[in-house]
């Protein structure tokens, strides 16, 4: 696919070789590679200080390269900058907003010095606060709204123009689950419609539900680039099988069951009395669980296994130690 | 509509505290009719260039419109400042603009602001200084750029003030001393020539010093041949400060 806009096809919204940042001694992105295409939503994760905004404010041209190569939308990062600028928008991780106006105001300035047409800048103002849920505060000044509403205008606002490609740093950061699905959903439905988006969240969940490939960046460096199933399935080894017993509590079964090779870890929840192995094998366990409660004379009741998440795959990836670890419990 | 102009029009709308404003026009005119009137019985007309006798309270009105000057030249740093601390800063430059684009835009929102403050505080003032103002064209070039200069001078001096300092308490604590020393050690309130040694040798390189001497010369018809050296030094200070500014500007860490 490509994007539509201005008539330019490209086949790669982003190309970046051996790209590197760095203050003194340190590189804040260290070499990296990877490509982005057009009308994808590429995830870029990593741990706080990984290099994630480093990474975007290189390639908005906001910071000059130490070394290395990239091109956005087919232009070259360090000679074309305006170009780029030109069909590009950004939501930063920080707040940005004009104190001295209200919300619908500010999103018109917004448009206004992208130089959008009045007609249109007043029909997308209306729309985009109808979408984004912003009516109740839509006269309200921006220096009085929640953390959430602010991020709620600063996404909004960037559609006042026209992009090909959008980039996100932690757009849903402060907003609550209702708001923030409806966000994601809107950006769903633009990149069905051809936009490409660069993303970046902590909410693994979120960049699970809306990106097609997924890099992993982790001082400095790419660890991984892969579509979230592929990442799950090669690195979210650790599985956790949830247990209840008849009886409640067998010790017996626990101490047993410890010792059971690929258990890597085994935790009674206080509350509910349910079991929970983690482990890199459950289709062996499962079994071992069945084979010893009958040896023991207990009753397992039920038996599922917690299918892996991204947020194991990518601790899995920047964690140092080699150790699975279980999603959740103990 | 040009890049600058939308860009002149978001600073104008998005940055200026009106209460500011405000209180930056009445600052001015509290000089001309309280205190100009309240030592007019006291201090005699003077000469003050080309033959022409003025009144203190004529005297300090053409000072007080140029006070205008600064203040829309704090504004410069006030919308930077504003910019960097809410993102807009960042936000702006990631758009389809260059930096250089920002702060002439900046430069020209603040030549606005103090061009049009110092002609509302004329206009509010010309019941004192409407029966002694002499109109010619070059008095009214020469206004105009003594207000032109002034205004880049103090603009880019804000600007390069925003940059250096961290913190807004700092910037408004710095600006406002700063602001006190370049009034003091200036023409506005009192002839430069007669004050002591030091004072006058703090108002030579004082900007706010030839604004005010060239506004008067334009605004009375008192032209002498030192106004255009006050031209020329003002000129010189101004493009030297913008030049800082801009130096400051390019530094910002982003």
């Amino acid at each position: 696919m490509s994007p539509r806009v201005q008539g330019v096809a490209t086949e790669r919204a982003i190309q970046v070789e051996e790209l590197s940042r760095r203050y003194g001694d340190k590189a804040a992105v260290d070499r990296v590679t990877f490509h982005v295409d057009a009308s994808e939503v590429f995830g870029f994760l990593g741990p706080n200080g990984a290099g994630k905004t480093t990474t975007i404010k290189m390639l908005t041209t906001l910071l000059q390269p130490t070394s290395g190569r990239a091109s956005v939308l087919g232009h070259d990062l360090r000679t074309e900058g305006r170009k780029i600028r030109e069909r590009i928008g950004v939501v930063q991780q920080q707040d940005s907003f004009d104190q001295g106006l209200n919300v619908e105001t500010s999103m018109d300035i917004y448009g206004l010095i992208w130089d959008v047409p009045r007609p249109q800048r007043r029909e997308r103002v209306a729309e985009l606060i109808e979408r984004f849920g912003m009516e109740e505060f839509r006269k309200m000044p921006t220096v009085d709204l929640s953390a959430g509403q602010r991020r709620r205008l600063q996404v909004a606002r960037e559609f006042i123009h026209d992009m090909d490609l959008l980039f996100l740093d932690e757009p849903t950061v402060g907003l609550d689950p209702i708001v923030r699905r409806k966000v994601l959903d809107y950006l769903k439905g633009r990149v069905r419609d051809g936009l490409t988006i660069f993303f970046t969240t902590h909410i693994l969940e979120e960049a699970e539900y809306l990106c097609d490939r997924i890099a992993v960046i982790n001082q400095g460096r790419i660890v991984q680039i892969d579509t979230p199933e592929n990442l799950k399935r090669r690195f979210g080894s650790a599985k956790a099988v949830d247990f209840r017993l008849l009886q409640g509590t067998s010790d017996a079964l626990a101490s047993a069951l410890a010792s059971v090779e690929g258990v890597t870890r085994l935790v009674q929840d206080p509350d509910t009395g349910s079991y929970r192995v983690t482990t890199v094998r459950p289709e062996f366990v499962i079994p071992e669980i069945y084979r010893l409660a009958d040896r023991l004379a207990v009753t397992v009741t039920s038996i599922y296994i917690e299918e892996t998440t991204l947020e194991d795959a990518f601790i899995n990836l920047v964690t140092d130690d080699d150790r699975p670890i279980a999603p959740r419990g103990g | 509509m040009n890049t600058y102009a939308r860009l002149v029009y978001r600073n104008l709308r998005a940055n200026l505290d009106r209460a500011s404003l405000f209180f930056e026009l009445i600052f001015p005119l509290f000089f001309i009719f309280v205190q100009g009137f309240g030592l007019n019985g006291i201090v005699p007309p003077f000469e003050i260039g080309n033959g022409r006798v003025v009144s203190y309270s004529l005297f300090l009105a053409a000072g007080a419109v140029t006070l205008t000057v600064i203040n829309g030249g704090t504004n410069a740093g006030t919308q930077l400042w504003f910019d960097r601390k809410n993102g807009m800063f960042e936000q702006i430059l990631m758009g389809p603009f260059t930096r250089a684009q920002y702060i002439l835009s900046i430069i020209f929102a603040t030549l606005i602001i103090g061009v049009a403050g110092s002609l509302l505080v004329f206009l509010l003032a010309f019941p004192v200084l409407g029966a002694s103002f002499q109109f010619t064209l070059a008095g009214v070039l020469t206004v105009a750029a003594a207000l032109f200069l002034g205004t880049v001078f103090f603009g880019a001096f804000a600007i390069a003030l925003s940059v250096i300092l961290r913190s807004s308490e700092t910037f408004q604590i710095v600006s406002t001393f700063a602001f006190f020393i370049f009034l003091f050690t200036s023409s506005v309130f009192f002839p430069a020539s007669n004050a002591p040694g030091a004072i006058q040798a703090a108002s030579l390189a004082n900007p706010l010093t030839y604004t005010t001497d060239i506004f008067r010369a334009g605004l009375f018809d008192a032209m002498t041949p030192t106004v255009s050296t006050e031209l020329a030094v003002l000129a010189i200070e101004s493009a030297v400060m913008f030049a800082i500014a801009v130096f400051a500007f390019r530094r910002i860490r982003v």
